[in-house]
């Protein structure tokens, strides 16, 4: 009878139904021990997790601004409009400046032909156009009546461009074809130049002089608004070939292309290439004689520049987080001298060494882990301070990684002293003193 | 981790009838105290059947406390064997031992020791969280339990809001919850006034009564005569085991 009592295996029970539930059971207890431990040390725990609070704060603050800036560029500075490339003289991504002596050196302007050339020979293509600039601080002045402009920023254009960029039309319209052919003293303005000159009239027909030159407003853009404290609305734009004719002196130009969607994008570009390589007799060997720039040339800058900055901030978090997670290590261990009495009770009721660890790690990773979400909490105040005055968007990435990052951290910082809690003796650990 | 089973061939020869919920055999303890060893336990034997009442007496420095240390589980022996409800559990591994503690043993000790933070009713959990029981069942078991120690209407009481002979029944309570082969009390009146200590007495007759096993450590004798059977322990050694009743 004894030999069938003794048959049946020891921890079958612990097998069946004590294994998984009791894990569940004694984790979640453990997380309601810990909940309390929080509750009860509150000033204690704070001190506590203020290492992992400042750096979750730290890595979502940067995270936001990365964030928010990169949202502003892509929207504003990086946004040559929907599918757009640009064939320009240079590279506007040079990463070093070797490279963009050399470009200064053996790159050649893109001319009016050149635009004719692809204009003809590129297929496919949803849109093509062409404009020249001329920089704010060699701009003529423009003057209408008594009230005179400097430094607005002038460009020629050829009339498919409206429509190729951000720009819309406000009031008015557009160049014509005509206008354009015949090199018609017509302009288009921003609103900064409606603000100045017109403020109480219609400025549709009105003559403005630029540089000497009479021009008629036809049309008004839609307000911009501004990019890095930069007004986008004090520009004026007249016909390219007026514009040619006006300042022969700058015969570059640049081409806009616009592709029918993002898979055409990479297509046409290796066919403008192609063609403009061809053009210009360039051996296969050599490299481009001529920048191709997109949004993703300008976002690609602009990431590797971020990129830096996020790696400094990685390393800060890091950091701050193992100090963080020192001071938890530090606090858990006073914890388990101070609880080795009621460690010890639990073991007498039959916990096991891991439910005891459990109870630790848990405890540890539920402290860090309230230390991440008040992180998020102060970081999410500071990102809307940062965005009045500059700009911050709380990725929501950022909040799962601030969450995980902390608690990974507590739960890895708590395996030492639930360890060293597990391995307590019961008999010790229950005639220590409550 | 089927530790022990059929096959081994020692259980299955020296393994006690199922009538002994407990067969202590040849018993020793030894601490290593660097230059000398002190043996606490020189060759304990005895047999415990189902439903015995027993009491442990001996002064201090008899051994008696690591005895309840070995028939508790929280400690092995140096050497011989401890059949416990049919199980050898003298070569059992920490967390084998938490097992059989949790399954086959009520302790109730001489300081209570209650959880101080926890309500009545989560210290009589406890146990329960320790083998998996769901919620539910959990309260359930453990206000019966607290129904038999007629502490219905204190549950939710912490032990600081109860008084001493109330936090015992909250320990016998604990102590009974999981339905435990063995109820191991050291010294439970220890910390009770006498008249207290007597309506613990009672109630540990009660449950004597009902069929549990009881086994009392004590050095107090008029606590010892409530037991029918009394093992005195001296220097190590069983000094008389003698029916009383």
């Amino acid at each position: 009878m004894s030999a069938i009592a003794n048959a049946q295996p020891l921890l079958s029970r612990s097998k069946s139904r004590d294994g998984h539930a009791s894990f569940t059971v004694s984790a979640r207890e453990a997380f309601w021990i810990a909940l309390e431990a929080l509750r009860v040390h509150k000033l204690r725990s704070f001190l506590t997790l203020l290492g992992v609070v400042i750096a979750t704060t730290t890595l979502i603050v940067v995270m936001s601004v990365i964030n928010g800036m990169n949202l502003y560029i892509a929207d504003h500075i990086a946004n040559l409009g929907a599918n757009v490339f640009i064939l320009d003289q240079f590279n506007w991504a040079n990463t070093s400046d070797e490279e963009w002596i050399k470009e200064q050196r053996r790159n050649k302007l893109i001319r009016m032909e050149d635009y004719e050339f692809l204009k003809d020979n590129l297929q496919g293509y949803k849109a093509i156009g062409a404009e020249a600039w001329r920089g704010r601080n060699s701009a003529p002045v423009i003057r209408y009546r008594d009230h005179a402009l400097y430094e607005v920023q002038i460009t020629g254009e050829t009339p498919s461009m409206m429509g190729i960029g951000q720009q819309q039309v406000g009031s008015g319209r557009y160049f014509t074809e005509s206008e354009y052919e015949h090199s018609a003293l017509v302009c288009f303005i921003g609103n900064d130049l409606v603000n100045e000159f017109f403020p109480n009239s219609d400025p549709l027909d009105k003559v403005i002089s630029i540089g000497g030159q009479p021009f008629r407003i036809i049309g008004v853009a839609q307000t911009l608004g501004k990019t890095l404290g930069q007004s986008q609305d004090d520009f004026v734009q007249i016909p390219l070939t007026i514009f040619q004719k006006l300042y022969a002196s700058r015969p570059g130009i640049d081409v806009n292309v616009q592709a029918n969607n993002s898979d055409q994008m990479l297509e046409l570009e290796d066919e403008t290439r192609a063609l403009m390589r061809a053009r210009h007799h360039i051996p296969y060997k050599d490299t481009d004689d001529f920048g191709i720039n997109a949004s993703a040339t300008i976002m690609g800058l602009w990431q590797q520049l971020t990129g830096s900055i996020f790696a400094i901030t990685i390393a800060v978090v890091a950091v701050f987080m193992v100090v963080g997670g020192i001071v938890i290590m530090n606090i858990m261990l006073a914890s388990v001298t101070e609880r080795t009495h009621e460690i010890g009770i639990r073991k007498s009721l039959g916990a096991r060494r891991r439910d005891i660890l459990l109870q630790f790690v848990i405890e540890s990773g539920v402290m860090a882990g309230v230390g991440g979400l008040l992180g998020i909490a102060l970081a999410v105040i500071v990102a809307k301070l940062v965005d009045m005055v500059f700009t911050a968007s709380v990725p929501a990435s950022a909040v799962l990684v601030g969450l995980s990052l902390s608690t990974i951290v507590g739960l890895f910082f708590g395996i030492y002293p639930a360890t060293k809690a597990a391995r307590l003796d019961p008999i010790e650990a229950l005639r220590t003193e409550a | 981790m089927g530790v022990q089973t059929l096959t081994s061939p020692v259980q299955e020869y020296y393994a006690p009838p199922d009538s002994m919920l407990i067969r202590v055999e040849d018993l020793w303890k030894t601490y290593d105290m660097g230059a000398i060893q002190v043996n606490a336990l020189s060759g304990v034997s005895f047999d415990i059947p189902r439903g015995e009442y027993v009491a442990i007496m001996g002064p201090s420095g008899s051994g008696k406390s690591t005895l309840m240390n070995l028939i508790g589980c929280l400690d092995t022996p140096t050497s011989g064997r401890y059949w416990l409800n049919g199980r050898l559990v003298s070569e059992l591994t920490d967390d084998e031992l938490a097992y059989i503690r949790n399954k086959e043993i009520g302790f109730v000790f001489q300081t209570f020791n209650l959880l101080s933070r926890a309500s009545a009713l989560h210290n009589v959990e406890l146990p329960l969280i320790y083998n998996g029981t769901p919620a539910a069942e959990r309260v359930e078991r453990a206000q019966e339990a607290l129904r038999r120690v007629d502490l219905a209407d204190r549950m939710n009481h912490k032990p600081n809001e109860l008084s001493g002979g109330q936090r015992q029944r909250v320990a016998v309570a604990r102590a009974l919850v999981n339905n435990p082969s063995l109820l191991l009390a050291d010294e439970p009146t220890g910390n009770l006034d006498t008249a207290t200590g007597v309506e613990i007495m009672n109630l540990f007759d009660r449950l004597q009564a009902a069929g549990n096993t009881i086994v009392l450590v004590t050095h107090e004798h008029d606590i010892a005569a409530r037991a029918r059977r009394i093992i005195s322990v001296r220097d190590g050694k069983v000094a008389r085991d003698e029916q009383v009743r």
